[in-house]
């Protein structure tokens, strides 16, 4: 017989556990038995499970699919009707291992009578101690365990199988001795046919003279015709009779068959949902049960062909009772060994390969003692592993490398063995890239190509989301624009008050901002120019009067305010000038009040005036080259 | 000796003030009212004034109009237009000319008669 390795049989399990749900669901034997027509066990749960198999299991394949379950070892994945998921790495599976790790360990006393009357009931029904007796107490055992929360009450249903079957054998009992009694019977009514069947004879033989009937009786007399009559109608009742028995007897027969089959199919299933439910002890007692109940020898399982090519295929062995009891002795002693093997590399601090190990024992063996009972401390450091590796996942998912970097260097401390190849690979990539367009977004930033920024800083922030540098870029970017909106503002409200020379004091911060906006720029470049004008007139009024020409430092500046009346500067520093150059001023005053009264000749005179005071003076000179051309034109 | 004294001196101040009396062309003409001229030559419009003033510098020229010249008096600085018909006389800055002038419209003062003193 071909045997599988513990890994595989591990591996076996879990996969097979789906596919034999389909069987717990669908279980049948290939030809179901047709319902006992009277007498015998009823057999209420093969009606639903023929149907079941001949309604889903003939025309769809199966009941969870068409395809039956295949697990790779390698790869670690489970492909299954068409999907394919790696099973340490499935919600549901991690769920109950992570409730499996933060629950406390089983070792109370309670857990200990348990496991103690579980441990007498199998020693009791181990080959060579399963006589008579130790049966009877194995079977009185049963309900003291399943008094225990733990067994689900598992033991009961043993216990309901084995009484059942019981039952079905006294009901073969009863037949039996039914039959032998219509045997009687039907002997009876042979010897009753052939008595009828005599005397007919005797009075043919008296009536013709022939024969010994004659000798016997005697000068008996013919029958009559009425005497001939009744003894056929006897005879015909005898025979009738006796084939009403055979009937009977034969009926009897087949119910026997049928009880038999019946009972076993039902134990068989039974045996099957312990398997599938990795009750693997529970299996163990009901296989020998069930070869305390059934000896006639046959273990055969009568499973439907599906499952009995899957027990072929990988186990390498026909689908019996001896079979599944192999199977789970070797789960068991599989799930003693993963532990064992946690509990190493545990101490080596191998938590990476220790998880996995202790995530395969309790795949297969969850109800196992030794899985129980692995104390909580122990079982803490594979959670802390396994939420951080599931937090990796979950990082590098939603692409927080800052996140995964730090979980993959928690789990190189934790666990030695960790390969962090792989994470810091993609990690590492992810990083590179997102930086490289955030350099791209800078530059984009500061040559004004929002366009390309936008793009640059959404194909960043899709490879990784959460990077610092690009919380700082946008922080930066925000915040310029928040700086650039209210210098906007600021220009526009300075530009309507004419507030030119505020505008000139704050030039840095508005040409920063105005960069984005042509119109504007353009009219603070036109600003600029004028307030460079204005602040030009200003120092060189500052230099005439160091050299106290006041009437030229007055002009330098009127000129200007005349073009920028609403500088405050320029204002003040001519209302300033204005006293110093009041002689100048007021001459010139004169010339443009009489030019303005077209007084040409006493205008001309003020101008001359003017600029005999001030001989530079441009006003007094426009003045007098404008008054001169009207008094004597050009020819 | 002290009376012929006092005659020669008085015989040179009468001489000196005949002198002065006969050099000037335009004695019977009053003299231009600068003031009031710089203060409204409109009220001016159509006199005749005679201003003795020392020339300035030449504004503008024009064959047909004249020459325009800046010309100081006591201290102030006015236009005074000297016509064609009087090209021939030569005049310079820092001479000193006794005009005859109409104030013309605009308060344009312009020569009618020109002597050099």
């Amino acid at each position: 017989m071909k045997t599988s390795s513990p890994a595989t049989l591990g591996l076996f399990s879990w996969g097979a556990s789906l596919l034999f749900a389909s069987v717990a669901f669908a279980q049948v034997p290939d030809a179901a038995p047709a319902p006992a027509a009277g007498g015998g066990a009823p057999a209420p749960a093969a009606a639903p499970a023929q149907g079941g198999a001949a309604g889903g299991g003939q025309k769809n394949g199966s009941f969870l699919g068409k395809d039956v379950p295949a697990f790779d070892p390698g790869s670690e994945i489970l492909t299954w009707d068409g999907k394919n998921w790696n099973v340490n790495n499935n919600r549901v599976f991690q769920a109950r291992f992570e409730k499996y790790l933060n629950a406390p360990e089983q070792t109370t006393a309670i857990d200990k009578q348990y496991q103690a009357v579980i441990a007498q009931i199998l020693a009791l029904l181990a080959p060579g101690n399963a006589n008579t007796q130790n049966i009877d107490t194995a079977f009185k055992l049963l309900p003291v365990g399943s008094r225990f929360d733990i067994d689900a009450r598992l033991c009961d249903s043993i216990a309901d199988a084995v009484y059942s079957a019981w039952r079905a054998e006294n009901a073969q009992n009863r037949l039996a001795n039914a039959n032998a009694a219509l045997d009687a019977e039907r002997t009876q009514q042979y010897w009753n046919a052939q008595h009828v069947s005599a005397g007919d004879n005797a009075r043919e033989n008296s009536s013709t003279g022939q024969s010994g009937r004659s000798t016997k009786g005697g000068g008996q007399k013919t029958p009559s015709a009425t005497e001939t009559y009744e003894d056929t109608m006897r005879m015909t009742e005898h025979t009738k009779r006796i084939a009403e028995i055979e009937a009977q007897i034969k009926g009897n027969q087949i119910k026997r068959e049928l009880n038999s089959i019946q009972a076993k199919v039902e134990f068989q299933a039974l045996v099957l949902q312990f398997f599938l439910q990795r009750r693997f002890q529970h299996v163990l007692i009901a296989t020998r049960f069930y070869r305390a109940v059934f000896t006639d020898g046959d273990t055969k399982l009568n499973v439907g062909k599906d499952t009995k090519d899957l027990f072929e295929k990988s186990s390498g062995m026909p689908p019996t009772v001896g079979t599944i009891d192999s199977l789970a002795n070797e789960a068991l002693r599989d799930v003693r060994e993963g532990v064992q093997a946690y509990n190493f590399l545990l101490e080596k601090q191998e938590l990476e390969s220790a998880t996995k190990r202790l995530a395969e024992a309790f795949t297969v063996g969850e109800f196992v003692p030794e899985i129980r009972t692995l104390t909580r401390d122990k079982k803490r450091q594979a959670l802390e592993f396994t939420h951080k590796t599931n937090q990796l996942i979950s990082a590098i998912d939603v692409k927080d490398d800052t996140l995964a970097e730090q979980l993959v260097n928690d789990l190189g401390k934790i666990a030695k063995d960790f390969d962090n190849s792989k994470p810091m690979g993609i990690i590492g990539a992810s990083k590179q890239v997102s930086d490289m367009h955030l350099a791209k977004a800078r530059n984009a930033a500061l040559k004004g190509d929002n366009a390309t920024l936008e793009a640059e800083l959404t194909a960043a922030t899709e490879l990784w989301p959460r990077n610092p540098a690009l919380a700082e870029l946008s922080k930066k970017i925000f915040s310029q624009g928040d700086v650039q909106q209210k210098a906007v503002i600021d220009f526009e409200q300075l530009l309507s008050q004419k507030n030119y020379r505020q505008i000139y004091e704050d030039s840095p911060r508005f040409m920063g901002a105005l960069a984005f906006y042509p119109d504007k720029a353009a009219k603070l470049k036109e600003v600029m120019e004028n307030m460079k004008t204005i602040e030009g007139a200003l120092m060189r009024a500052d230099e005439m009067v160091r050299q106290n020409n006041y009437p030229g430092a007055w002009e330098s500046v009127e000129k200007i305010a005349q073009q920028f009346p609403e500088d405050n500067k320029l204002s003040k520093t001519r209302a300033d000038l204005t006293p110093h150059a009041a002689d100048f001023v007021r001459t010139l005053q004169d010339a443009q009040d009489m030019e303005k009264r077209d007084q040409i000749g006493s205008s001309l005179a003020f101008y001359l005036k003017a600029r005999k005071i001030y001989p530079a003076s441009d006003f007094a000179g426009d003045g007098i080259n404008r008054l001169v051309k009207k008094i004597v034109p050009e020819s | 000796m002290l009376i012929a004294v006092i005659l020669v001196l008085a015989a040179l101040a009468g001489g000196y003030f005949l002198f002065g009396r006969t050099s000037d062309p335009y004695r019977t003409y009053t003299s231009l009212p600068v003031p009031d001229y710089l203060q409204n030559s409109n009220s001016l419009r159509g006199n005749v004034y005679k201003l003795d003033a020392t020339i300035g510098q030449s504004l503008q020229w024009s064959p047909s109009v004249g020459r325009l010249f800046s010309v100081e008096v006591g201290g102030e600085v006015l236009p005074v237009l000297v016509p064609p018909p009087f090209n021939s006389v030569n005049i310079e800055k820092g001479q000193r000319f006794y005009f005859l002038i109409k104030v013309e419209d605009h308060g344009i003062l312009t020569a009618t008669d020109v002597k050099k003193s």
